[in-house]
Order: C-alpha cells, then structure tokens, then sequence
C-alpha cells in the first residue's frame, strides 16, 4: 500500500509540475498572438 | 561495425559538433542574425538526439572491453583500464548528457517561438548562450576522461576524478535497488509517451486532410505538449537504461528503438521549419508535408514496436 501510495504522489507530481511547465509556454503563445493581433 | 566503434565514431559529435554549434549561437546572437541563430538552434536539436546513442553505445563498449577481460578492478594495474575509471567517464556523461537534453528542449522551443514570432526573446537568448555553454563544459569534461579510457599513454599516475564522481552509477544503482522509482518512471514513460503521440497524431491526421475545418494554427500551439511528453520520455527512458544497461546494450529491439527515436526526431525538426503552418481552415497541406506526415506516424509507432519488443527480443528483463 505505501509502495502504491508513494508511486501514485511521484507520478502526480510529475504530472503536475509538467502541466504547469505546458500551460506557461501555452500562455506566453497566446500573449504573442493577441500583441501581433493575430 | 560493433557498438564500440560506434562510440568512438559519436562521441565527436556533442564535444566538437557542439562547440561548433554554441560558436554560431554566440556569433549570431552578436551579430544579430537570425539565419546564424536558427541554424545553431537546430545544431543543438539534433546534437541533444545524437548525444543519446553516443551515451548508450559508451555502456555497450563498457561491456564489450569487460567481456574481452581488458578492464581491472584493482586501483592501479598496469597497462590496464580500470572500472574505476569508466564510471568516473560515465557519472561526468551522465551529467552532461542531461544538460545537452534541457538544451536541446529549450533549442527546440525556441525554434517554435522563432517561427511563430519571427524573433528569439532576449531572454530565452541569454539562457541558451549560459545553458549551452554549461553542458559544453560538461561535455569536455566527460571527453577529457572519455579520452584516457582509450589512450594510455595520456593516462597520469593518478588517476583522474571530476566533480561528478561516479553519478551515472549512483543514479542507476538508487532506480535499480529502490522499489519505487522503476514503477513510477514507467508510468510516467506512458503518461510521456500518450502526450507525444496524441498531439503528433492529430497533426499529422490533419496533414493528411482530416479535420480540415481546424487552423494548422492551432494545432501548432499543441506542439509544446509533445515536446513535455518526449522529454518526460527521455529522462524516464535514461534512467531505465542506466539502472539496467546490460539488459539493453545487446538488445537489438533497443537499438532499432534508438534508431527510430532519431527518425523520428528528425521529422519533428522538419515540421518546425514547413511551411504548412500558415495554411487557412479549409486548405490542403502540400504533397511533401502529407509524405512527413505518413513518415512521422511510421516512426512513431515505430519506437512503440520496438519499445514493447524489448523484453520479447535480446535479452532484457
């Protein structure tokens, strides 16, 4: 159970970590696109 | 050929293919010209792929030199290589195999932007010129040891250590003797591996005139995400290898992998440079994009096979 737990909190992190890393270079696009007007 | 060879045929390429690389970046941020910084940006993409066999060839030769009994265990035999040695040459690769992965990301995101905003932000310049010039340092480093592996007669009395210490094997011993670290590296690998092949999927369906109501436009700015999932791959696939590189280094799936994973990779470099991104709803891509697009999704599913080949072929698990 500890094993599961702790494989389930890393995995998350990760993921976590990942996404925000994603949706920062997605906003930074989009602030590009509305500053060229595209 | 032997995967020896192979190494001593690489290991040039992110030591003296990269110092080329980072002189051109440095020039053409300088200089102000863009055709230098691009160019550099793709010599640092394609030297971050390149650098990963050259890192796994230097495990296989490991093994290759053990098996013909040419490596000692004791500290200072005569004439001989000690093991002591190699993995000093693998902790200081380790290391600067991980720096040239983040450059080679941070290059390739910059590419993206180049082509999205027709300019490198001052920032990401600055960091790249820091980061290339760090993992260059690396590099040499691990050259500089790499060099005495194969040339005795550079060999001082003492032998050498850097900073890094034996760090490939420290790494690779804690993910091979602690019980978590394998299973959540492999559930990562597939949470990688579902970002990059979903968002390359649906790009290159929409090459091959599906969905053509969707803006190449958008669909660029998912890009990234593939980019998050390769790399999350990367990362999780070099610490399985380093845990366990001998079910790896005779395995041709593993190879064929290795392989792939590079066509692949040089097909994404492609599509960073084609010119279908600026299509309208509605267009059809060009002949040439439709034929990456189908040699994409070859590639892809290419590195999937061989992937799930690996414990079926050779000798791994």
């Amino acid at each position: 159970m500890q094993l599961a737990m702790t494989v389930f909190s890393v995995v998350l992190g990760v993921t976590l970590v990942v996404a925000v890393l994603g949706i920062l270079i997605d906003r930074n696009a989009a602030s590009h696109e509305r500053k060229e007007g595209r | 050929m032997d995967p020896t060879h192979l190494h001593l045929l690489l290991n040039h390429v992110p030591t003296v293919g990269f110092g080329i690389g980072v002189a051109l970046f440095v020039i053409g941020m300088f200089g102000r010209s863009d055709d230098l910084k691009q160019a550099s940006l793709v010599i640092f993409v394609g030297v971050a792929l390149v650098t990963i066999p050259t890192y796994v060839t230097g495990n296989a030769a490991q093994v290759h030199l053990q098996e013909r009994g040419e490596v000692s265990d004791a500290t200072n035999p005569e004439g001989m290589v000690t093991l002591s040695l190699i993995e000093t040459h693998e902790g200081a690769a380790f290391l600067a195999l991980a720096f040239m992965e983040v450059t080679g990301a941070l290059a390739w995101l910059a590419l993206w932007q180049f082509r999205r905003t027709m300019k490198l932000s001052p920032g990401m310049g600055g960091t790249l010129i820091v980061l290339s010039l760090a993992t260059l340092g690396l590099m040499a480093q691990a050259a500089n040891v790499g060099g005495m592996i194969n040339h005795p007669e550079i060999r001082g009395a003492e032998e050498m250590t850097t900073f890094a210490g034996h760090f490939g094997r420290v790494a690779g011993d804690y993910v091979r003797d602690t019980p978590w670290t394998w299973i959540a590296a492999e559930t990562i690998h597939f949470v990688g591996l579902s970002m990059l092949v979903g968002v390359i999927l649906l790009i290159d369906l929409r090459m091959l005139g599906f969905m053509k109501q969707v803006s190449f436009a958008a669909l660029d700015r998912l890009l990234p995400w593939a980019m998050l999932g390769f790399a999350m791959n990367t990362f999780t696939g070099m610490l399985f290898f380093a845990a366990a590189y001998g079910q790896y280094v005779n395995n041709p799936a593993f190879f064929w992998k290795l392989v792939f994973v590079l066509l692949a990779g040089a097909n994404t470099l492609y599509f960073t440079f084609d010119r279908t991104w600026a299509l309208e709803p509605g267009r059809d891509a060009p002949m040439l994009s439709k034929a990456a697009a189908v040699g994409a999704m070859f590639f892809w599913v290419g590195v999937m096979y061989w992937g799930s080949m690996l414990p079926f072929i050779g000798n791994a698990f």
